[in-house]
Formats: C-alpha cells, sequence, structure tokens
C-alpha cells in the first residue's frame, strides 16, 4: 500500500469540466471518500486515478511513481466495480488469482495468495464455484478479494454497496471498514450516499459540478461546512434566506434579527441544523429565541420533525428527540424556539 | 363457495394462457417449416434412391448407385473438396474481419452507431446479380482495376481476375461478412465494459484481456456466427455462377444443374444430400471442438 498524490488533476471535455482543479494527498492507510450528486466529477476522478480517463492536465502519483499516463494495467490499482464484474467463465479462484497470474507469480504463491484473499473476506471453501452461484453479497466480496489479492498499491471502490439490499448494505459497510484498517489499505471510494461515506471514511471530498466543495472529516464537513451546498448535501439544514448586517446579526426575509457566526455583509442564507433548535422553556435562554406556530409534523418514531412557521416567510424544520412521556406539539400549537448563535451560519449568496 | 370459484377463476386463466398463447405464437411457424421443410426433404431422399434413365428420366428403385457415382468420380470429389475449401476460407476470413468491426460497433456509444450498423447490413440491400456485375465491371478484363493496372504500366496483360477461386471467395465474403458481424456484435454487447476493465485494472493488458477475458465469454456467439456464414457459403449458388464462371463449379450450382439441365432428379437429390450432410458434419464438428477447447 502507497501514498497517494493528485496533483491539479483536472478532465475537461471541450469547455466543459468534468473535474476541476482538484489535488489531494492520501496517505498511506486513508480511506478517504469521494461524496457528491450523479455527474459531480467523483466517477471521472476515480477513473482518472485507475487509468480508464485521460486527465486532460494535472498529476497522479502512486507511492512516489508518476503514473499519470499509464495505462490501467501497469497502475497496479484494485479496483472494484459497482456491478462487480466478476469473470462469469472463471471460478473464484481463477478470478481471484487472475491479478496474481497477469503478474507472473509462481503457482504456489498464486495458491498462497489466493487462499489468503478468500479468507480475508471469509469465503474459504467458495473457490470452485462459478460467480452465478454465489449471492450478491458473496459476489461482492470475490471482488473485494479478487482487488485485494495482488496486493494493489490502492484500493479504489466505485459505489461498491448500491447493488446490496439495505440491510447487507450497513453489514459490508462494517466489514469493508474493518478489513481496510486492519491492513492498512489505503483506499478512495466513490458514493452519493452520505450515511455511507460518513460512516466509512477517515476523510472525505464533498464535490459538486467538478469542484471540490470542501475536505475534512465528517465533523468537519457538517459543523464546519465550507459553503451552502456542503450544509446541505452533508446533512439536514435549514436556510433561510436574508440579510448579513456583519458582526454576527442577520435579518431574515421575514424581518426576523438572527444572532450568528460573523459572516460577510450582504445577501446571504443562513444555515441551521434542525437538531441544533431547542423548544420550550429552554429556549427562552438561547442567544435566538422565537415563538412559532407548528404547521406540520412528521413522526419519525425515534425523532420528530417538526415544521414551525417564525414569519410568513421564514420557516424551519425543528427536529425533536421523542422522549417517552413528553407532551408532544401538536398541528397549530404556537411553539417556544431558540438556538445559539454558533449554530447558525451564514454563507453568501452564490454567484 | 364463492372463494373456491374466484380462485379457480384466477388460477386457472394465468396457467393456462401461457401455454395456449404459446402454441398459437409458435404454430403457424412450426407447421410452415414441418411442410415447407421437412416433407420436401423427405421426398428430396426418396429420389435420390432411385435410378436414372435418359429416356424415362426417373424410375423408381431402391440403390445407392447415385451416392456411388458420387463418391467415386474424382469430378464430383473436387467439386465438394473446393466447395468446402472455398467454404473454410471465407468463414475464416470473415471471423479475422467480422470480429474487430463487431468489437468496434458493439463498443460505440456514438449516436451514429444504428447509421453504422446499417451501413454493415447494406451490401445485403442489392441483389446477388447486380453485385456480380458489380463485380464483373471491377474485376473483368476490361475493368477498373485491369484499366487502372495498364493505364499506368505496372502490367502489360490484364489479369485474370474474374473466374477465378479468388473472385468466389471475395464475393461470398461481401454476401456472408454482416451476419457474422451482426451476430458477433450483439454477443459482445452481451458482455459488459466493466468485465473487460476489470481485467485491464488486474493488470491484463488489451491482448491479454481479449484473450483470457473477451473470446472465451464471445465463443457461443463466434460459434453462431462461424456456423452461419459457413453454412450460406456451402450453398451460395449465384456468387459462384456469377462470379466463378462455367467451370467454377460448387456444390450449389451442382445441384441445380442436375435438376434442371440434365433433368437427373435422382442424382441431383443425391447430390442434394451429400451437401447437406457434411454442412451438418462439418458443423457439428467444429461445434464439438470448440466446446471441448471451452471445457478443457
Amino acid at each position: 500500500m502507497a501514498k497517494v498524490e493528485i496533483a491539479s488533476l483536472s478532465k475537461r471535455y471541450g469547455e466543459n469540466f468534468v473535474v476541476k482543479d482538484l489535488s489531494i494527498e492520501i496517505p498511506q492507510g486513508e480511506f478517504l471518500v469521494l461524496l457528491g450528486p450523479s455527474g459531480c466529477g467523483k466517477t471521472t476522478t476515480l477513473r482518472m486515478i485507475a487509468g480508464f480517463v485521460e486527465p486532460s492536465s494535472g498529476q497522479i502519483t502512486l507511492g512516489g511513481r508518476d503514473v499519470t499516463t499509464l495505462p490501467p494495467w501497469k497502475r497496479n490499482t484494485g479496483l472494484v466495480f459497482q456491478s462487480y464484474a466478476l469473470f462469469p467463465h472463471l471460478t473464484v479462484d481463477e478470478n481471484v488469482a487472475f491479478g496474481l497470474e497477469m503478474r507472473k507469480l509462481p503457482a504456489a504463491e498464486r495458491r498462497e495468495n489466493v487462499a489468503e484473499a478468500l479468507r480475508l473476506v471469509r469465503l474459504e471453501g467458495f473457490g470452485e464455484r462459478l460467480p452465478r452461484q454465489l449471492s450478491g453479497g458473496q459476489q461482492q466480496r470475490v471482488a473485494l478479494a479478487r482487488a485485494l489479492a495482488f496486493r494493489p498499491d490502492v484500493l479504489l471502490l466505485d459505489e461498491p454497496l448500491s447493488n446490496l439490499d439495505a440491510k447487507l448494505r450497513e453489514e459490508v459497510r462494517v466489514e469493508i471498514r474493518e478489513l481496510q484498517q486492519k491492513l492498512g489499505l489505503t483506499t478512495v471510494m466513490v458514493t452519493h450516499d452520505q450515511d455511507e461515506a460518513l460512516s466509512m471514511a477517515d476523510r472525505l471530498v464533498v464535490m459538486s459540478q467538478g469542484e471540490v466543495r470542501q475536505i475534512g472529516t465528517q465533523r468537519d464537513l457538517y459543523e464546519r461546512p465550507a459553503d451552502r451546498f456542503v450544509a446541505g448535501f452533508v446533512g439536514r439544514s435549514n436556510f433561510l434566506a436574508g440579510q448579513c448586517e456583519g458582526d454576527g446579526a442577520f435579518i431574515s426575509a421575514g424581518g426576523l434579527r438572527m444572532a450568528c457566526t460573523a459572516g460577510v455583509r450582504g445577501k446571504g442564507t443562513l444555515a441551521l441544523r434542525p437538531e441544533a433548535v431547542s423548544v420550550g422553556p429552554e429556549a427562552a435562554h438561547l442567544d435566538n429565541s422565537f415563538e412559532g406556530v407548528v404547521e406540520y409534523i412528521s413522526y419519525l418514531g425515534s425523532v420528530l420533525d417538526v415544521r414551525v412557521r417564525l414569519a410568513p416567510q421564514d420557516r424551519i424544520i425543528v427536529q425533536i428527540a421523542n422522549r417517552s412521556g413528553e407532551v408532544l406539539p401538536k398541528m397549530g400549537d404556537t411553539l417556544k424556539v431558540g438556538w445559539p448563535a454558533t449554530s447558525g451560519r451564514v454563507f453568501a449568496e452564490e454567484s | 363457495m364463492t372463494l373456491a370459484t374466484s380462485e379457480v377463476a384466477i388460477v386457472r386463466p394465468r396457467s393456462r394462457r401461457p401455454s395456449s398463447m404459446a402454441l398459437a405464437l409458435i404454430g403457424p411457424a412450426t407447421l410452415f417449416c414441418l411442410l415447407q421443410l421437412l416433407v420436401p426433404v423427405a421426398i428430396l431422399f426418396r429420389y435420390s434412391l432411385n435410378r436414372f434413365d435418359p429416356a424415362s428420366y426417373m424410375v423408381d428403385a431402391l440403390t445407392a448407385e447415385n451416392y456411388v457415382k458420387f463418391f467415386t468420380d474424382p469430378y464430383y470429389l473436387t467439386v465438394l473438396a473446393r466447395t468446402i475449401r472455398v467454404s473454410v476460407v471465407s468463414t475464416l476470413i470473415c471471423l479475422v474481419m467480422g470480429f474487430p468491426l463487431a468489437y468496434w460497433l458493439a463498443r460505440m456509444t456514438s449516436r451514429w452507431k444504428n447509421l453504422m450498423v446499417i451501413l454493415v447490413v447494406l451490401p445485403l440491400f442489392i441483389g446477388n446479380a447486380v453485385r456480380a456485375a458489380g463485380w464483373m465491371t471491377l474485376f473483368g478484363a476490361k475493368g477498373f482495376i485491369n484499366s487502372v493496372l495498364l493505364g499506368s504500366g505496372i502490367i502489360d496483360q490484364p489479369l485474370t481476375l474474374m473466374y477465378t477461386e479468388m473472385a468466389v471467395v471475395v464475393g461470398i465474403i461481401t454476401v456472408n461478412l454482416p451476419f457474422m458481424v451482426l451476430t458477433l456484435q450483439s454477443v459482445i454487447e452481451g458482455i459488459a465494459r466493466p468485465i473487460e476493465e476489470a481485467a485491464l485494472s488486474l493488470g491484463a493488458a488489451p491482448f491479454q484481456t481479449f484473450r483470457r477475458v473477451v473470446w472465451p465469454l464471445a465463443l457461443p456467439g463466434t460459434l453462431a456466427g462461424t456456423i452461419l456464414t459457413f453454412i450460406l457459403a456451402m450453398n451460395a449458388y449465384a456468387t459462384p455462377v456469377l462470379l466463378g464462371g462455367p467451370k467454377f463449379t460448387m456444390m450449389g450450382p451442382l445441384v441445380y444443374d442436375q435438376f434442371s439441365q440434365s433433368n437427373n432428379w435422382p442424382f441431383g437429390a443425391a447430390v442434394s444430400f451429400v451437401l447437406m450432410a457434411t454442412t451438418l458434419g462439418l458443423t457439428f464438428i467444429a461445434h464439438t471442438a470448440l466446446r471441448r477447447r471451452r471445457v478443457g
């Protein structure tokens, strides 16, 4: 396993940038997730690392080796596809041995590595089967074993879990993450699923329309989103339009004065996490305290989403924990809501 | 009571409809094939056992003399050998030329793809006679190729291009290549692109990827395409007659001549059966040989 360095990597078709000026260093053993909506350039980035897409500019280095212009078969990357892409005419053993065979490993060593890889993904005894004789989850593990068996410099996962059903997906997440940590695999995963991204990554890159919006840990992204896009894409946010007066004062479209972290002067948006809002008597002591009317309630079990109208133009969703025995708000109730100034983040209007 | 009847009403049509539906769908075609194919074949086989008499043509008999005549006369054996040679060569060339083209078509994502497919099929829009006339203007002693070569002084005697085995092979390839390409294209399209990419990322160079992944997975379709073009070549009629000339006889024209020129129906029928048996036999051998290699 090795360190991956990406320096001002771009891919453009004509005037249209699919990936724009991406730079990141991935230290050995890090699990990096590229997260973003479809068409954000995350898959193109992964395919550039794997060698299937030629960068328009920039450089990719694997363990100090410049691979920017190398074809895929000379890169030594372990790629797991969304569709697994197992060779249907080869047995599980032969699938896993494929990379070793291409590297001309002696047969004895090859058998050892195949057995080891299958043991890692808990598929001992499945070597003689054909891919079609396996379940989706097993096929996924064969794909992982195949990508690991030849000790690649970096493991690349292209939406590896999206073909699994929801319950299995959560198990496999943990499995892949544990394996990755145990073996110290430098890993780059692409996903559009933020739960998946948050639960597996050491660090994330949030992308949108080919551009990197933010690079950081889960906590960085959630608590200190760099822009409105990140605030909306990672976790949920209420967005209130308005005007920032500077000095931590925001005037909403409905004319409410809200204390916030110091923001840029001018037109902007205040982002507020639904769970950062307190309700009831405790709301009164907070920097921002308002009264609103409950417009809509979604009962989600452990929590309730309550839509509160603070002013005709200002509505926020408030997430309330569902503790037993507590009186829950009803539609039409007047509710006291409040939040500290540090919970409100103001973003200047995007050009 | 109501429950029972409603259950019956629901279950019965569902279980019955597919079979009666299937019968209605495949029935007419099956019946047509039976009548049009099996009946003439049976009659033909009976004819091949009859005796030929120059005065009264066909005489009822039960004899193998027509088959004996075929297999003891070097002339007919030469015709058979020539037919097999031309068919094998043209089929192999179709495969070698067709595979890259089919691969390119199958992996094409441009909006011009449908147009390209039509271009591949386009030669089939032209009838055999028209196509052969085209070849004549190209290959003839005063045709385009000879005119150019003579005119530019590269040769001083016209080359014999028409009425050669080469002309027939080229002609058959023109007709058969679209069949090969279309068959292969659909098979290669069935091999998901990520499967090839997986091989590449695992360290297999493009040729290795072809040898280890694309070729084995395309084999069933390759077999189908090869058999199809081989059968078409074995039974070719117009191309060998028009491009091979009167002396270049293949099995198809031989059958026709026996029926229409010599009026020797029993021998014509026997030749038909030799042709049919050879085609099926060679197809079977190729099929089992490839199967075995795939398993082994």
